[in-house]
């Protein structure tokens, strides 16, 4: 029993006693814990300082790769465009000047005529060609002013000369008379040219030098010698003797058909008719990059290759060599390559560069090949983005000029987007002067207001001047041979005011509308064109020299495009007007026949613009769009999109008339596109 | 002619005393800043606020910006301000964010 109980009391004791050791050995367990979970915790400390130093290097890395990387600093993007356009025109009856000069060197080359007579004796041409005779000299020039004088008092004189015998005999027969052989007014006005210039080397001819003339003159006055001056001969004649001649000169001269030509006429005339090409395909090609150089300095670019299918030049939209329809499509030129189809060549259209946020200020300056076409409010019918600060509007200015700009985009809460900039363009580069050569450059200076810019209201004033405007611009093969500025003519100044915008929710769409007008004002100089037949700016026509005047023109444009946005359909039509002295600087414009806004007349407009709804991928503007529209031109007077001579009312234009350019009396045009904006 | 150039100096002086004066006028307790937007945060087209995320050309700080006119929304909307723009910036710190109350691309062309 007591062993019992001694067993059972010692159970007891080990009972009560297994706690305390089991106490003791979780403190140690415990203590190890913490110390494993202190290591732990320092291993991932040291782990996570490793991870995040690890993070920072990459991400500096790739910080660095990114700053580096092309995304960053250099945008890619362009167009293609794939247009195809049917043309219709109807041409007014004239006479072709260049055609008419053709004939009459034809008269030169004959017995009495001056064949053999060198053009110029640096030039050694002889036995011109109409072209050579009235338009071309050199590669790059037209007459030079040695070969002008040659035509002037030896060509010419000889020539009129020549057909004095015909005109005498005529007279004596009596079959002529004052009222008969009246001159038109532009014969009148070539009447009155010659007789400044060439005439008076006529009247001091001696008649001995002039075939068949002596006997004639002998016959009415037996005291004339040989040695009698035509002159003589002319102040001997009753005055409506006198007028009937000279009347009769000029009409044999030019050799309008008739008794007194045989019917056999001089003049190259066109009779009315319809201009056409039914289908005119073109491609296009348009490279835009934009480089981020430094900070605050970017530079753009944009190569342009703009070419006929079938075709590696410009003759699909110049008549194929023979005489062009309007001064801005004679031929590609400066600031239109890239603008009307040419070749499959890359032309810079764009490059300049750009300094920004000047001083701090919104100032900048750029300087290049200037984004000064395709301005406001053309945007709308290219369906492109609007110009932001740069262009000018299209109604004034559409040409590729090389130039600089210094631009202010104040932070004005009442006048959001206002900013205003002086622009500056060299539109010829005249080269040394040399005592050969006095010509000057040709410039233009433009200061653009544009005191609101936003979507609902984007507000332009503008003005611009150019000075010592040329005459030819340099083209080369054109159906006036190689062409180049001769002379300058004097300045044009010219104001424009017009806004633009954007509604939206009208309807389930935006509608965009825009009103632009625009005043041309032309400060001629005494200076002439010679290679125009005398003509000045928007003075004169073929040779029919008139006194230079300033000459005052305006235009105005409105339009409206409704965009469907359910469909992404785009519907907008077009306006404008211009009067009988209205002068643009836009032959860079997208139309095809000419530019539409420097128009003499109207032009009426509708497209309609389908793009496809597909998920932009190469940037988030690029799209993709066919386009169909038409144009309609009425043409009120001549010489749309020309400054050299006077606009001549269509209507009136005789048969009769000479004319360097063909003369529109309306034109059409269809057209569709299928364009790609990347 | 001559109506028509005095109209044209007219109007060109009246907006140049506009900018002068509106220069002016524009000066108080708004911050600007230049800067390039590393991000831009708006939730769809019906939208009638959003962030973009500026970098500072000065401080190269990032800047949340909230924009809340109509007028800039439409530009993130369809694109013609993206992420890369560079933005010239006048906002306003408004219950603690930075109210946008000019936000163009900086000008140049």
């Amino acid at each position: 029993m007591r062993k019992l109980e001694k067993l059972l009391i010692g159970a007891a004791v080990c009972a009560l006693a297994t706690p305390v050791v089991a106490q003791a050995e979780d403190q140690d367990m415990q203590k190890k814990i913490d110390e494993l979970t202190k290591k732990v915790q320092k291993l991932e400390e040291q782990q996570k300082g490793s991870d995040q130093k690890k993070v920072e290097d990459l991400t500096r890395k790739v910080d660095r790769i990114e700053e580096k990387s092309l995304g960053k600093w250099l945008t890619i993007g362009g167009d293609y465009r794939f247009r195809v356009d049917s043309l219709r025109g109807d041409v007014a009856a004239h006479s072709d000047a260049i055609g008419t000069m053709n004939n009459l060197v034809g008269g030169f080359l004959g017995p009495n005529g001056v064949a053999g007579t060198p053009i110029g004796s640096a030039d050694g041409t002889n036995s011109p060609t109409a072209l050579q005779f009235i338009m071309m000299g050199k590669s790059g020039s037209l007459f030079t002013p040695s070969q002008f004088n040659t035509i002037l008092n030896s060509y010419m004189p000889q020539a009129m000369a020549a057909a004095l015998p015909g005109i005498f005999t005529a007279m004596g027969s009596g079959n002529f008379t004052v009222q008969n052989t009246a001159l038109t007014p532009q014969q009148q006005g070539i009447l009155n040219t010659l007789g400044a210039k060439v005439m008076p080397t006529v009247m001091n001819m001696q008649i001995g030098s002039i075939p068949n003339m002596l006997g004639l003159v002998q016959a009415m006055n037996p005291a004339a010698t040989a040695t009698t001056k035509v002159g003589d001969v002319f102040s001997g004649l009753p005055a409506a003797q006198q007028q009937l001649a000279q009347q009769m000169l000029m009409q044999a001269f030019l050799g309008q058909a008739g008794a007194l030509n045989n019917n056999v006429s001089n003049l190259a005339t066109t009779q009315a008719y319809k201009a056409k090409n039914d289908l005119l395909y073109t491609n296009r090609l348009g490279i835009d990059m934009h480089a981020k150089a430094t900070k605050d300095v970017t530079v753009n670019v944009r190569l342009v290759a703009y070419k006929t299918f079938g075709s590696q030049d410009d003759s699909a939209v110049t008549n194929n060599g023979n005489t062009p329809f309007f001064a801005d499509r004679v031929g590609a030129f400066d600031g239109t390559l890239g603008h009307v189809p040419t070749s499959s060549l890359l032309d810079v259209d764009r490059a300049y560069a750009t300094w920004s946020n000047i001083a701090e200020q919104p100032i900048w300056f750029s300087v290049g090949r200037r984004p000064s076409t395709n301005g406001a409010p053309s945007n709308l019918r290219l369906n492109n983005e609007r110009p932001g600060n740069g262009g000018t509007p299209a109604l004034l200015v559409d040409y590729a000029f090389d130039g600089m700009t210094l631009g202010w985009a104040p932070d004005i809460d009442a006048l959001p987007g206002a900013y205003a900039k002086v622009c500056y363009g060299r539109g010829f580069e005249s080269g040394f002067e040399t005592p050969s050569n006095s010509l000057r450059d040709t410039d233009m200076l433009g200061v653009a207001l544009i005191p609101v810019d936003t979507d609902p209201l984007r507000v332009w004033l503008q003005w611009n001047r150019g000075f010592n405007i040329f005459d030819f611009p340099v083209m080369s093969n054109t159906a006036f041979g190689n062409t180049g500025p001769a002379t300058s003519l004097g300045d044009i100044d010219w104001y424009g005011a017009g806004f633009m915008s954007t509604m939206k929710n009208i309807g389930p769409g935006k509608l965009n509308f825009f009103a632009d007008a625009g005043l041309s004002v032309t400060h001629p100089n005494n200076n002439v064109s010679n290679n125009a037949g005398f003509q000045g700016l928007m003075t004169g026509s073929f040779f029919n020299q008139e006194a230079p005047t300033d000459k005052t023109g305006w235009a105005a444009y409105a339009g409206a495009r409704y965009d469907y946005e359910p469909t992404k359909t785009k519907f907008g039509v077009e306006y404008n007007h211009g009067s009988k002295n209205w002068i643009t600087f836009a032959p860079a414009a997208d139309d095809m026949w000419t530019s539409k806004l420097g128009t003499r007349g109207d032009v009426y407009e509708a497209y309609l613009i389908q793009e496809l709804n597909l998920k932009p991928i190469s940037s988030h503007l690029s799209k993709a769009f066919f386009k169909i529209g038409y144009q309609y031109y009425d043409f009120a007077y001549t010489g749309s999109n020309n400054w050299v001579g006077a606009p001549q009312k269509i209507s009136d234009i005789k048969s009769t008339d000479l004319m360097l350019l063909q003369p529109l009396k309306s034109a059409q045009d269809v057209y569709a596109t299928f364009e790609v904006k990347f | 002619m001559k109506k028509a150039v005095s109209v044209m100096v007219l109007v060109a002086v009246a907006a140049l005393t506009i900018f002068c004066f509106g220069s002016v006028a524009s000066a108080g307790d708004e911050i600007k800043m230049v800067g390039v937007i590393t991000k831009i945060d708006i939730a769809g087209k019906d939208a009638k606020t959003a962030t973009a995320t500026l970098k500072d050309n000065k401080t190269e700080q990032l800047v949340v910006i909230t924009v809340e006119d109509d007028l800039t929304l439409d530009k993130f909307k369809d694109h013609r301000i993206v992420e890369g723009d560079e933005i010239r910036c006048k906002y306003e710190v408004i219950d603690g964010k930075n109210v946008s109350k000019l936000f163009r691309k900086t000008a140049g062309c």
